[in-house]
């Protein structure tokens, strides 16, 4: 029998999982370095709940979302496809029904999750964690819980519907414009709008502008991000900067996770370091940029090219083409925004929550020092959450310490198949579900190397544009100090929390990638050339070499061989 | 409108639906369109009253029937007297000898069909084709060859209308028990090297400059379940240019096996062979724009190519009727976006 530790009931049991499928798929993108018990438990269990909630709501015909299961701190997929062809057709009817909200008023719709989320993020955030008794303590734990379980129950609901139009976005413009998401103006077409991740990292750059203003310039380029708050505190005008600063990351900057999918590293609110050096890379560039009139720029691009296109197409279909065009601009915006009020925001809701109740834990003396609380799960914590002082559960954080460090020694295998299950039936099962989210993903748009362009690297565009620079090789957020003005980013892919470098960036290359991924998205906003699934990027580049990529053609040439 | 015992298809039109059933009647439709439809003929009810009336059969099914209604109707408690019943019927009705003046022009009308398809004993399929739809009389026999066998099964099909659970429907119905008249087709079996469907548009985007033909081997109903993935190709119906093609991975067909269809395994070669040339394609195309012209309206039809023939007599068709999609004035735009969103989950 399996003896269930860090997930019960959803840990990887060969015995019987392969009779759920064949193949479960490493979520590579999240749980790379693997996860703690902790948020593998919130994610797993959470992350599950809302994509078969999101595809039951909409009814989507093919497929009932994806099963998860948790394995040495990796997430493992499999997609859950309706096979029964009566019941696809039973389920296209529910699905007419279901998705009218998404073209009706997506706005409308997307704003009342919003209000509601927030809503709970506040209730959260009034408990003083540290005054709190410990009946409110683990209460306020539950709430965040249940704040999770809700969270992707509206990103999974909301992305299967924006994706779904997106694909079929995709699919009309090859088959009225002959053009794809490889193409510049494809991108053109959804890029250029206002959302409030976009604000966010505005407001930063807003900051920065403020401590030019207040003469704080040289100050604030001469001090190591690491020691900026004690420098900025021992003058006047430090004083009311910081002051302003800390407003800004209490009431919305400050609540984004470095690393998106995990709890075990601080807010920027708790360690405002990643945010200071923002602000000096901004001060470095010249306040004069203005990102606004930037993105108005995107924007007046876009219109231009709406024109264009539109007068492409036969007149009789031009209304209807306009309501999937205005469907695809809302799924880009909403890509980028859901980070914001959704993934970032909640997991650093866990994190605020889950390091109140590992400071009391240590305490009171149940475990040794606060952070050992990502190695605990809830139910571990129910356990001692009223009455700590009786309980020592430092057994169990030691021996899953050691496993999860193991865990990340070893790293975990792509997929885990039964015995004569071959990749490429893999492969055809995902592309069988026509799961949106796979497709759009997991899968993306593969490249095709085409010797007569003698490139170093082939991959498909992200973000249309040719550029040269100096390569700068990117694993962690730590490491995004080391990048200058005009730089090429290569990175194995892009996290929410990187997109203000964006701003400094001739380029960016990425192994993995599709036409939603943050890389591309975010690379659209900012203009600059994104190469996507070049696969062997981060092998084959290496710091400081120069490159010309030309996303246009989905090429990359070393210039310096 | 000749009432007659005996019709070839191309004779037949739907005002013939009461004499020959519906089956015969749309072919004789198809044949009105100017297309080649498989040859065949249809023997009306007028054949099945003869022949009752010849031998005698009337009279002693009515008698069968009187006996048994004397002794009691009940079609719930009495199910083996049913089953009797049926079996004698039925077995009354294959042992008779055909009238002479009714063989001899099923015969001669075989003969002809032989000749037709190429000389020899042409296998055919026999089947009942009715005026209405009706539990039990599904019969279809097929690679019947040689006058003897064809007459045998032309009479098996009026005894199916004898069947246990048709005739316990009519008595529950309260229909008449022991008249059944039904239309018989006797039409050659298609060797199909290829089957499939035309759309003379493309019914996802509204666009009717194009069509689009999928297919794959075998007969026509892997294509129209959705099985396998099919060849599909987009052509422009002006320019008779084949603007896209798409060949599938054709794993599996469907052909006529024992009593009747089998999906079995393409030959790994073909597989991702294209199941048609495009000349055929091309003169799919043709004909079905004749038909759509005829209308005036976008069409759906089902066009099989038998490998016995030659280019371009080889083309057959099995099926026509209006294209059903997504008029963009039927609805708001919204509506018509919900559908191209389904069609995403109908790959």
């Amino acid at each position: 029998m399996k003896v269930y530790d860090c997930v019960p009931g959803l840990e990887f049991d060969e015995s019987v999982d392969f009779q759920v499928s064949p193949c479960w798929f490493h979520d590579a993108t999240h749980s790379v370095p693997p996860w703690t018990p902790m948020f593998g438990w919130f994610w797993v269990n959470f992350c599950r709940h809302g994509m078969q909630y999101g595809a039951e709501k909409l009814s989507l015909p093919t497929v009932k979302g994806w099963d998860w299961r948790f394995k040495d701190g990796a997430g493992y997929l499999a997609l859950l496809i309706v096979k029964d062809p009566a019941e696809r057709r039973a389920r296209e009817e529910r699905f007419k029904v279901a998705i009218k909200p998404f073209t009706a008023d997506f706005a409308g719709m997307w704003k009342g999750f919003v209000d509601e989320i927030v809503g709970k993020y506040e209730k959260l955030k009034a408990l003083d964690l540290d005054k709190a008794s410990n009946i409110e303590l683990l209460e306020n734990f539950e709430e965040t819980i249940n704040t999770t379980r809700r969270m992707w129950e509206i990103h999974m609901y909301m992305m299967y519907g924006v994706y779904t139009a997106f694909v079929l976005f995709e699919q009309m413009t090859k088959q009225l414009l002959g053009i794809d998401d490889t193409s510049p103006q494809f991108h053109k077409l959804t890029s250029g709008f206002d959302n409030k991740s976009f604000q966010v990292d505005k407001e930063l750059f807003e900051l920065a502008k403020k401590a030019q203003a207040m003469g704080l310039k040289d100050v604030l380029l001469a001090t190591p991000a690491s020691t900026m708050k004690d420098t900025l505190q021992s003058s006047q005008k430090g004083q009311e900067f910081l002051k302003i600063f800390d407003d800004f990351m209490k009431n919305e900057g400050g609540w984004r996770m470095e690393r998106m999918a995990e709890i075990n590293v601080p807010t920027w609110l708790e360690e405002p370091a990643p945010a200071f050096n923002v602000i000096k890379m901004s001060l470095e560039k010249g306040v004069d940029y203005n990102l606004d009139e930037e993105r108005k720029k995107r924007e007046a691009e876009r219109l231009a090219t709406e024109k264009e296109v539109l007068e492409k197409i036969a007149p009789e279909q031009r209304s209807w083409f306009r309501t999937i065009l205005t469907l695809a601009q809302n799924c880009a915006w909403f890509s980028e925004e859901h980070n914001h009020y959704l993934d970032l925001y909640a997991h650093a809701m866990i994190r605020r929550s889950t390091m109140g109740v590992g400071r009391r834990l240590a305490k009171e003396g149940t475990i040794d020092a606060p952070e050992d609380v990502f190695f605990l799960i809830p139910d571990e914590v129910r356990k001692a959450g009223i009455n700590p002082g009786m309980f020592n559960l430092r057994t169990t954080v030691a021996r899953r310490k050691a496993d999860w460090q193991g865990w990340c020694a070893n790293g975990n295998p792509p997929m885990i198949m039964q015995e004569g299950f071959a990749i490429e039936d893999a492969m055809k099962g995902l592309v069988e579900s026509l799961d949106p989210i796979a497709l759009k993903v997991v899968v993306g748009t593969m490249p095709v190397a085409r010797p007569e362009l003698k490139a170093d690297l082939y991959g498909v565009c992200g973000s249309p544009g040719v550029m040269e620079g100096t390569v700068k090789v990117i694993w962690t957020e730590n490491e995004l100090s080391k990048i200058v003005k005009g730089d090429i980013l290569v990175a194995p892919t892009t996290s929410p929390s990187w997109t203000p470098v964006f701003s400094l960036l001739g380029g960016v290359i990425v192994d993995r990638g599709a036409s939603l991924s943050h890389a591309a998205i975010v690379g659209r906003e900012f203009g600059i050339p994104v190469v996507m699934n070049v696969f062997e990027g981060t092998k084959l580049l290496k710091d400081g070499m120069k490159v010309r990529l030309d996303a246009n053609m989905g090429t990359v040439y070393i210039l310096d061989k | 409108m000749e009432v007659k015992e005996i019709y070839w298809l191309k004779e037949l039109s739907k005002d013939y639906n009461d004499l020959v059933g519906k089956k015969c009647a749309n072919l004789g439709e198809l044949v009105k369109l100017g297309l080649k439809v498989p040859y065949g003929f249809a023997l009306s009810t007028k054949a099945y009253e003869h022949f009752m009336t010849a031998t005698g059969l009337k009279e002693a099914v009515e008698k069968i029937v009187g006996n048994k209604r004397r002794a009691g109707l009940d079609t719930n408690k009495d199910v083996d007297g049913m089953i009797e019943m049926s079996g004698r019927i039925r077995a009354a009705i294959e042992e008779a000898p055909m009238p002479p003046d009714l063989a001899g022009p099923i015969a001669e009308c075989y003969r002809m069909l032989s000749e037709e398809t190429g000389g020899g004993e042409v296998a055919c399929a026999v089947r009942s084709s009715g005026a209405v739809s009706m539990p039990g009389q599904m019969e279809t026999y097929l690679n019947v060859k040689g006058e003897q066998d064809i007459i045998y099964h032309v009479k098996k099909v009026w005894g199916s209308a004898f069947t246990t659970r048709a005739i316990v429907f009519r008595i529950d119905n309260n229909m008449p028990i022991s008249w059944a008249p039904i239309g018989v087709a006797v039409i050659m079996m298609i060797e199909a090297k290829a089957a499939g469907v035309i759309l003379t548009l493309l019914p996802n985007i509204g666009d009717t400059e194009r069509a689009i033909v999928e297919g794959n081997f075998g007969l026509g109903e892997s294509v129209v379940s959705g099985e396998i993935t099919p060849d599909s190709f987009v052509i422009h119906k002006k320019d008779m240019a084949i603007e896209s093609r798409s060949i599938g991975q054709k794993t599996k067909m469907v052909i006529y096996g024992g009593t009747g269809t089998t999906l079995c395994e393409v030959p790994e070669a073909l597989q991702g062979a294209a199941c048609v040339e495009d000349r055929e394609i091309l003169e799919i195309v043709r004909i079905a724009k004749q038909v759509e012209d005829y209308f005036g309206a976008p069409q759906d039809m089902e066009w099989v190519v038998d490998k016995r023939f030659a280019f371009p007599e080889n083309i057959f068709w099995v099926q026509a009727r209006g294209a059903k999609f997504a008029k963009k004035e039927v609805g708001r735009d919204e509506e018509y976006v919900i559908d191209l969103m389904l069609q995403l989950f109908r790959k």
